[in-house]
């Protein structure tokens, strides 16, 4: 924030008052530069054409001009881009690493089922992929997610900020402030003091709106231009084929937006597979890439300390003259995220597995989208299947499996608490009661949408 | 914001052009003096001359852009010391292309150091996108909340709206269910202003299967009236329809793939089209292939639909794609498709490949029994909504008029 006020200042400086030299100085005022603002958003070439300086001479202009913020970005990591540059990790041993694990939150997703299966929620700092065919609740997810990441600490949250990048055009507001609102109303109801009180008088769904970054690839003009020229049958190869640069750019500069932006706990990528998918005739090329990607990826969560959520695509595989739906992007892919969940329907239940994870069991749960976002499926109102079939007694076991993590899980909250208390007694002990709270309140919340759906005209779905 | 493209693609004088929106440039152009300026507003407009290339009209100066040289971004322009220019030119390396080679093998090929391959990773990353992360608070205003209404409130409703203006929606369903006439409807609806839920432009429909149903289309818009009592009788009468629906017939691939990429774009980029209609996307891809060439299918399929999704979100225009639909054999049905009504076991055709495609997937039906409206009687018919990231799985009941299609008010 303060940089940024001084950034503004800067702007309004004269140039007469930079350190240039006064060659250059002249020159830039005989060309009619007055202030630094003015000089903002020129490439050097241009300064060099205008005020007829060399291309060097320009550069350091342009230094001069973003002195600021590159003194505000020297600060972190020396400017550098991508996690490889930030510098070696100081060693730790595992017992410190399990300190720093347990005081990381984690984002729970309003499906106290899989929050509890994952532990508390999804771990930030780490990756995690979430698979499923069109129509299972990727980007529901997604959102979902993107906006729980926000509920402030004293309801329990991480009280941050996000990025969405959206490749595949899915990133509909409409959709966003549905769950925003639904969360809101949802903490209004928990609030019990005045901290809550206070933090809810901020917390609303415009704030929630203006702290998710969206990055759009693929839209706006600028490819308009590019009509296929040639006859070829394939169509305007250019159009979209460069998408995955896009997103390849995105990824270079984010590691100097997210430290820019400490408070961001959550990147999420809908969908890596989309820009992936098409145009790739050489697939030990996109191997390459989606393996840089990968380590891209990997750096940034732990060093910015954020939570990599990105979406995947399902695919279809022949494998022995039987077809089945493996994720989309090949089989090295798979190694880069850390936990995998797989979204799938059966018959009318909506399924999530974890189908890798180095911390969890795999296990299954049901889920449901409804109007108000991604939550536990309601047992009361689901229908009995009508053929009984393995996956749906393996659900029921999945249950039981989650349940016993989840009081493992309470069981580990409470002893990191036992060492957070001796550093910070009183604030560590709220931490701990309401990541055991956590589950609670979202099997409120539950309860809360069951009220809410009697109240509203009917239970609506969403896929 | 906006890219400056090199001055060599733009024809008629050095002429720089930054984007500001779809439809508006900045042109910047030299004068006398070296140096200075002059700059303003350009938008597109359609240029009346014999050439089928895009053109674009500016103060009586028209500036032809080239295709293919606009991608290929100029070192010059990116704000890079010259001796890691010289360095890249050297290689023979354009800027997208840097993005796609990892840094150590950058260190490798230019001969640069570290840091300087970190600086030209940054500015080429720079160049390549389009703008930095933006509150979504602040992009409410850029992407468009605007909804095609498909003409009739109870469905607008199951819709939230109608149709989504950027992204694909599918509308598939089995022969005889009123897909069609849904897509006849939006192309009318589409002509109408903004404040009447349509987008004020035309309609092409891209016709695969049959001819394209003429008379049908001239009794709808005999029922506009009849079906649109929220407009005002004069704007009906005022409105042309048929002249502003573009038909295009394309018998198969090659032809369908000519269409969407060249003479679709024109129209939409001379704003005469704002609806993209294609019936259907199966046809084609199910009848030019047989069973083993599954792999170039998916291949021309993903091309077809990259097409789409390109016109859809640069022209922000709605594409509605009219699919078959396939039986189901075994009972496992990963896609959720079919499950709520119970006795259906059809599911859209051409697979997962093109579902993953598709933003919002619409089915319809045909039920058994009549429901009757004044003297006239239908078959009744079902839209449901399968998936779509903004609404909620369901649907609604639907009956097919002389006017056109019309929700059922739901009883009980």
């Amino acid at each position: 924030m303060l940089g940024n006020a001084s950034g503004e200042e800067q702007m309004k400086m004269q140039i007469s008052s930079c350190s240039l030299s006064p060659a250059v100085k002249s020159r830039l005022t005989a060309a009619g530069f007055h202030f630094l603002s003015e000089l903002r958003g020129l490439s050097p070439s241009h300064i060099c054409a205008e005020a007829g300086v060399s291309q060097q001479e320009a550069l350091q202009v342009l230094q001069a001009v973003r002195g600021g913020a590159s003194r505000r970005g020297g600060a972190s990591g020396g400017g550098g881009v991508g996690g490889a540059s930030v510098g070696p990790f100081p060693s730790l041993t595992a017992l410190q690493l399990l300190q720093e694990e347990q005081s990381q939150r984690s984002i729970f997703s309003f499906c106290s089922q899989l929050d509890a299966t994952l532990g508390g929620g999804l771990p930030v700092g780490k990756t995690t992929e979430i698979c499923g065919a069109p129509g299972t609740g990727k980007t529901q997810l997604c959102l979902q997610l993107a906006v729980d990441v926000q509920v402030p600490v004293c309801f329990g949250g991480l009280g941050g900020q996000v990025v969405v990048v959206d490749t595949e055009g899915s990133f509909l507001l409409q959709r966003v402030q549905d769950i925003a609102g639904a969360v809101v109303k949802h903490c209004a109801l928990l609030v019990e003091d005045d901290e809550q009180r206070v933090a809810m008088t901020t917390f609303s769904v415009e704030t929630i709106l203006s702290n998710i970054f969206l990055v759009m690839i693929g839209t706006e003009a600028m490819m308009s231009l590019g009509f296929s020229r040639d006859s070829d049958l394939s169509i305007s190869p250019q159009v979209r084929c460069h998408d995955y640069v896009e997103l390849l750019a995105e990824l270079h500069l984010l590691p100097d937006f997210l430290s820019e932006h400490p408070r961001a706990r959550l990147l999420v990528i809908d969908s890596v597979a989309f820009p992936f998918r098409l145009h790739f005739d050489e697939l030990s090329q996109r191997t390459r890439l989606l393996n840089g990607l990968a380590q891209q990826l990997i750096a940034m969560a732990t060093s910015h300390n954020v939570a990599m959520v990105i979406t995947n695509q399902m695919t279809t595989r022949l494998r022995g003259g039987q077809s089945q739906l493996v994720p989309a992007l090949g089989e090295s892919w798979g190694h880069a995220p850390t936990i995998r969940l797989l979204l799938q329907w059966a018959g009318t239940q909506r399924l999530a597995t974890i189908f890798k994870s180095p911390g969890h069991p795999g296990a299954t749960v049901q889920y449901q989208i409804t109007s108000d976002g991604f939550r536990d499926a309601d047992q009361s109102e689901q229908p009995p299947s009508k053929r009984p079939r393995t996956h749906t007694v393996q659900s029921a076991a999945g249950q039981r499996d989650s349940n016993q993590s989840a009081v493992g899980q309470r069981d580990s909250n409470q002893s990191a608490a036992g060492q957070r208390d001796s550093n910070q007694s009183a604030a560590g002990q709220r931490d701990s009661n309401q990541s055991a709270a956590g589950q609670r309140d979202s099997n409120q919340s539950a309860a809360g949408q069951r009220h809410s759906n009697q109240s509203a005209a009917g239970q609506r779905e969403c896929s | 914001m906006g890219c400056w493209f090199p001055s060599k693609t733009v024809g008629g004088g050095n002429a720089p052009l930054t984007l500001v929106s779809t439809r508006h440039y900045i042109v910047k152009r030299r004068r006398r003096r070296p140096g200075v300026f002059e700059s303003g507003l350009c938008k597109i407009v359609p240029d009346r001359s014999k050439t089928n290339e895009p053109t674009y009209k500016h103060t009586g100066i028209y500036l032809r852009v080239e295709s293919r040289d606009v991608l290929i971004m100029d070192w010059d322009q990116l704000e890079l010391h010259p001796r890691i220019i010289s360095a890249v030119r050297r290689c023979a390396l354009s800027v997208r292309t840097v993005l796609c080679v990892s840094a150590p093998d950058l260190q490798r090929l230019s001969g640069l150091s570290r840091s300087d391959t970190q600086q030209l990773l940054t500015a080429a990353a720079t160049a390549c996108r389009r703008h930095a992360p933006l509150p979504a608070l602040l992009s409410r205003g850029l992407q468009s909340s605007l909804r095609l209404s498909v003409g009739c409130p109870i469905l607008d409703e199951l819709l939230r709206g109608g149709l989504p203006v950027e992204g694909v929606t599918e509308l598939s369903g089995e022969s005889g269910a009123g897909k069609t006439q849904l897509a006849l409807q939006v192309c009318l609806s589409v002509q109408y202003p903004t404040q009447y839920g349509g987008l004020n432009a035309g309609a092409v429909f891209i016709s695969t299967e049959d001819s394209f149903p003429v008379r049908r289309l001239q009794q709808l818009i005999r029922g506009q009236s009849c079906l649109r009592s929220d407009v005002p009788p004069w704007l009906i009468s005022s409105l042309n329809f048929s002249d502003r629906v573009y038909i295009e017939h394309a018998a198969d691939l090659a032809s369908l793939q000519e269409c969407v990429s060249r003479r679709v774009p024109l129209l939409l980029a001379r704003g005469l089209v704002r609806l993209v209609v294609v019936d259907s996307v199966a046809a084609l891809f199910r009848s030019d292939f047989l069973a083993s060439d599954w792999l170039e299918r998916n291949r021309q399929l993903l091309t077809f639909s990259a097409a789409l999704h390109h016109l859809s979100r640069e022209y922000s225009t709605p594409v509605l794609c009219i699919n078959q639909v396939t039986d189901v054999f075994s009972s496992s049905d990963s896609l959720g498709s079919s499950s709520s009504t119970g006795t259906l076991t059809v599911t859209p055709a051409l697979g997962l490949a093109w579902a993953n495609q598709v933003m919002v997937r619409l089915m319809m039906w045909r039920l058994q029994g009549t429901v009757s409206r004044g003297d006239q009687s239908s078959a009744p018919r079902r839209l449901q909504v399968v998936f779509a990231p903004h609404l909620a799985r369901g649907g609604r009941g639907a009956g097919v008029w002389r006017e056109g299609v019309r929700g059922l008010i739901e009883t009980a």
